[in-house]
């Protein structure tokens, strides 16, 4: 009796006192774009692009925030003629969320041809070797033969102009195409003294987006790293193998035997291959890029491997206008919206009262409980994964309550057949609550496992909605285990249980 | 005893099953009102999956949400998404596609409203936010749901009461999504949500009901119909059914009727009516669809009762029926 007493304290300490903490540090569920606006972005597609390229691109967006921005409930649409209208709530890293929607996301594995250390284009550093390299620019695109050898023999063509491609401050190539024959790109080369910046000559693209079957991020723990493995399609694979294979026959510490790999336009990562690669290549289809040991690392393969899971942007958007918007939904109707569903609460409360009197309190109590165990799951998840709450989130709310308020009505209903029964009140709780429960969890195992399904298959506001239902009928079972029961039990322990017209034994009579 | 009171005992004596005619046909009548409704009127699908236009405007007399939804309102546009711009310097409204003269009225009073100029409000189309790749994997995600629930509940009850809670289950859908081709309310995400919602609730319900089925069938002797059974069951938890039904439709009914009606919140009507119809129609079906099903598709099976070994010691008063002399209650130990 003791023990279940002092459950019962831990149990409202647990659920009151942890939603009171959560308050006072300010971690509240953050609303969604409907409830709360959030802001808008417009990107631009170059004039005169198709709608059918467009509407592939919006699907390749959703998907990417899918990934990243957890269950922040983003609103993407075509707008006009060449725009894309991408509304966000107000998320804790907009920044982040806009950079991995709008991102082209154009993946390339290029050889390195040439290392330049330093900050600056080898067609800036020598005038002498300019000439090489520019000459390499004006031969024709279609040449396919990208050995070095073809860098010498064009050498012949004597032009000292820089290629029009290139930054002549810098000498880094401006806009990247993965098809050029050469590019000049920032990226690191492995020294005696670790990675150090040089300006790396690449080849025309070997492997490209198309060859990823998949990109999944992880930790690589033998280097403690942040990693994305690529799984690669079986051309992709016959190619990587190719392409690591020609490397591998470069000397080590050659910057040749490196592999560039580019994301629109920058060498996220390139390693060299490693010493005990054969002349087969790297076989089995599968790549590593390695980011890092850093949060930021962790942070830049999670996103990087949402760019890549998906494919590359159809066409490359320019961000324009970020606005703050307002609500969709007026503060009128949301106002308007509480003050009904608290009178609708408020009923639901005289409706157990009046029914189960005692009982009808100890149910109250509980969902009182139940709602704020919910609210502290939603401020948390707010905080750790980016949830927002969105109206059909708060549909979701109001259906668990109404499965809440069943599990005591499933429960006090078997009490009061137990003690017409001919049950005394003590034994009739535990005996029925043996019962009720049993029916609760096959009656919850049914939310869940369609919450579970839908959390895992669908995309968008479906999403939120089955997280809040899932999590909220998960609620609802541990409460019932956790409260309901130790309540019941006590409750039937004191004079409420058996005399006076408030008893369990008067209600069930 | 009053009815009330009988109702609380679990004592009323209701024949469910044996009208299950009657109960088909009503069932059967609102199924092809609702179809029919669906199939030549279709639905009044919101801008979210349609697309229209969006009216950009600056703000200069900071007109708010609810000015602006009165003028969309008296221009007759439904479903009208409007939005703030950068703290109220800007408004953005989004119809549905518009009539060329109502869109040319609604501009002219937006312009009014906000003190803009005709020139300075940009109007562009807007293309759907809640797309197909959306549509196309909640479909997906329905079926393999369906798909479980079925497996779950063939292996915890039987796979009967599988089929009878997932036939009650599109019966409740088809009739909900008939009553928004009826009153021609609009179609958003939110509402689709709706949808999916009733979807738990329905078969949460027809659970419960077939876990109390299920209960007594294991309990009854071998000679008792099985019809008899699922009778006595549904009389017990009537009760139950009522009042968490009612436990469930009132924040809704009170969003639904106090929210939009009284304060005129109509975005949050469209929602709420979904909800509102569907749980109402999910709490008909477990009673009125599901068990007489049950009953009627396991009318000619081998005793059921005898089928399952009786693991169940202790007295529970699923052995009372309330249709017949109740044995003589054992004196309450309780009681001093």
């Amino acid at each position: 009796m003791r023990r279940r007493l002092i459950g019962l304290a831990l149990v409202l300490l647990i659920a009151w006192g942890g939603l009171a903490a959560l308050i006072n540090q300010g971690i509240l569920p953050k609303l969604g774009l409907d409830l709360q606006g959030g802001t808008s972005v417009v990107l631009t597609a170059p004039p005169g692009t198709d709608q059918d390229v467009l509407a592939q691109a919006v699907e390749i967006m959703r998907r990417r925030i899918e990934d990243v921005g957890g269950v922040a409930e983003p609103d993407i649409a075509i707008s006009g003629g060449n725009t894309v209208l991408v509304q966000l709530p107000g998320v804790e890293d907009e920044e982040r969320a806009l950079d991995a929607i709008g991102q082209t996301g154009q993946l390339s594995f290029r050889p390195v041809l040439a290392a330049t250390p330093g900050n600056e284009g080898p067609l800036v550093t020598t005038t002498t070797t300019s000439t090489t390299a520019a000459g390499v620019t004006t031969t024709t695109a279609e040449s396919t033969t990208t050995t070095a050898a073809t860098t010498t023999t064009a050498a012949a063509t004597t032009t000292t102009t820089l290629p029009p491609n290139v930054d002549p401050e810098t000498g880094l190539t401006l806009v990247d195409d993965p098809a050029a024959t050469t590019a000049y790109l920032p990226g690191t080369i492995t020294s005696v003294i670790g990675e150090i910046p040089a300006v790396l000559t690449v080849g025309p693209a070997q492997l490209v987006g198309s060859d990823v079957a998949d990109a999944v991020p992880g930790f690589n723990p033998s280097n403690a790293q942040w990693v994305i493995n690529l799984d690669l399609t079986s051309e992709g694979a016959d190619k990587f193998a190719e392409m690591t294979a020609a490397a591998a026959t470069q000397s080590q510490g050659s910057p040749q035997r490196q592999i560039a790999i580019v994301l629109d336009g920058e060498v996220i990562a390139s390693p060299a291959v490693a010493a005990d690669v054969g002349a087969e290549g790297i076989t089995g289809g599968r790549a590593l890029i390695t980011f890092g040991a850093a949060t930021t690392d962790e942070q830049a393969a999670k996103d990087t491997a949402a760019i890549l899971r998906y494919g590359s942007l159809p066409v490359a958007f320019e961000r324009s206008q970020v606005q703050k918007v307002s609500a969709t939904l007026g503060s009128d109707s949301l106002r308007a919206g509480l003050i009904a569903g608290y009178i609708g609460l408020a009923l639901v409360a005289i409706l157990l009262l009046a029914y189960y009197r005692m009982m009808g309190v100890v149910a109250i109590v509980g969902i009182t409980v139940f709602g704020a165990l919910l609210i502290s799951t939603f401020a948390l998840l707010s905080r750790l994964q980016g949830l927002t709450l969105t109206l059909a989130g708060v549909t979701g709310v109001i259906i668990a309550l109404g499965i809440a308020a069943d599990s005591y009505i499933v429960y006090f209903e078997r009490i009061k057949e137990e003690i017409r029964a001919g049950r005394n009140v003590r034994s009739a709780v535990d005996e029925a609550f043996r019962h009720a429960f049993r029916t609760i969890l096959t009656a919850d195992a049914v939310s869940i496992l369609g919450a579970g399904l839908l959390w895992l298959l669908s995309v968008g506001p479906v999403k939120g909605f089955a997280l809040s239902l899932g999590l909220a009928t998960l609620i609802d079972i541990i409460v019932a285990r956790s409260f309901t029961r130790r309540a019941i039990y006590l409750l039937a322990r004191t004079p409420l249980g058996e005399k006076g017209w408030l008893s369990i034994r008067r209600t069930a009579q | 005893m009053s009815f009330l009171k009988r109702l609380s005992r679990g004592e009323t004596n209701f024949d469910f099953v044996g009208r299950w005619r009657l109960w088909f046909q009503i069932s059967a009548i609102l199924i092809l009102i609702s179809l029919g409704f669906v199939g030549f009127r279709g639905l009044n699908l919101g801008i979210e999956f349609r697309g229209g236009t969006t009216i950009n405007s600056p703000n200069a007399t900071g007109a708010t949400i609810e000015q602006l939804r009165l003028l969309t309102d008296e221009a007759g546009v439904q479903g009208a998404v409007i939005q703030l711009v950068n703290d109220g310097q800007a408004v953005r409204v989004q119809t549905p596609a518009l009539d060329p003269e109502v869109e040319r009225e609604l501009i002219d009073d937006v312009a009014a409203a906000t003190g803009s100029d005709r020139g300075e409000i940009s109007i562009d189309s807007i293309g759907p936010s809640f797309g197909a790749l959306i549509l196309r994997q909640s479909l997906v995600a329905l079926v393999v749901f369906l798909v479980a629930v079925a497996l779950f509940m063939s292996w915890r009850l039987e796979w009967k009461m599988a089929g009878s809670g997932l036939a009650a289950l599109v019966h409740d859908l088809i009739i909900t999504v008939g009553v928004y081709s009826i009153t021609w309310f609009e179609v958003t995400p939110a509402t689709v949500i709706a949808l999916l919602t009733i979807l738990g609730y329905s078969l949460y319900d027809t659970v419960v009901v077939f876990d109390k089925v299920s209960e007594l069938a294991d309990e009854a002797g071998p000679k008792e119909d099985y019809g008899d059974i699922v009778n006595r069951a549904m009389n017990l938890v009537l009760g139950r059914s009522l009042n968490t039904s009612l436990s469930s439709l009132l924040p809704v009914g009170s969003i639904l009727f106090v929210g939009s009606l009284v304060f005129g919140a109509s975005s949050l009507r469209d929602f709420a009516l979904a909800l509102f119809v569907g749980l109402a129609a999910s709490t008909y079906s477990s009673i009125f669809v599901a068990a007489p099903l049950l009953a009627a598709w396991k009318k000619g099976d081998p005793r059921v009762g005898s089928r399952r070994p009786k693991v169940r010691t202790g007295r529970t008063s699923g052995t009372l029926a309330p249709s017949r002399p109740r044995p003589a209650p054992r004196p309450p130990k309780g009681r001093r």
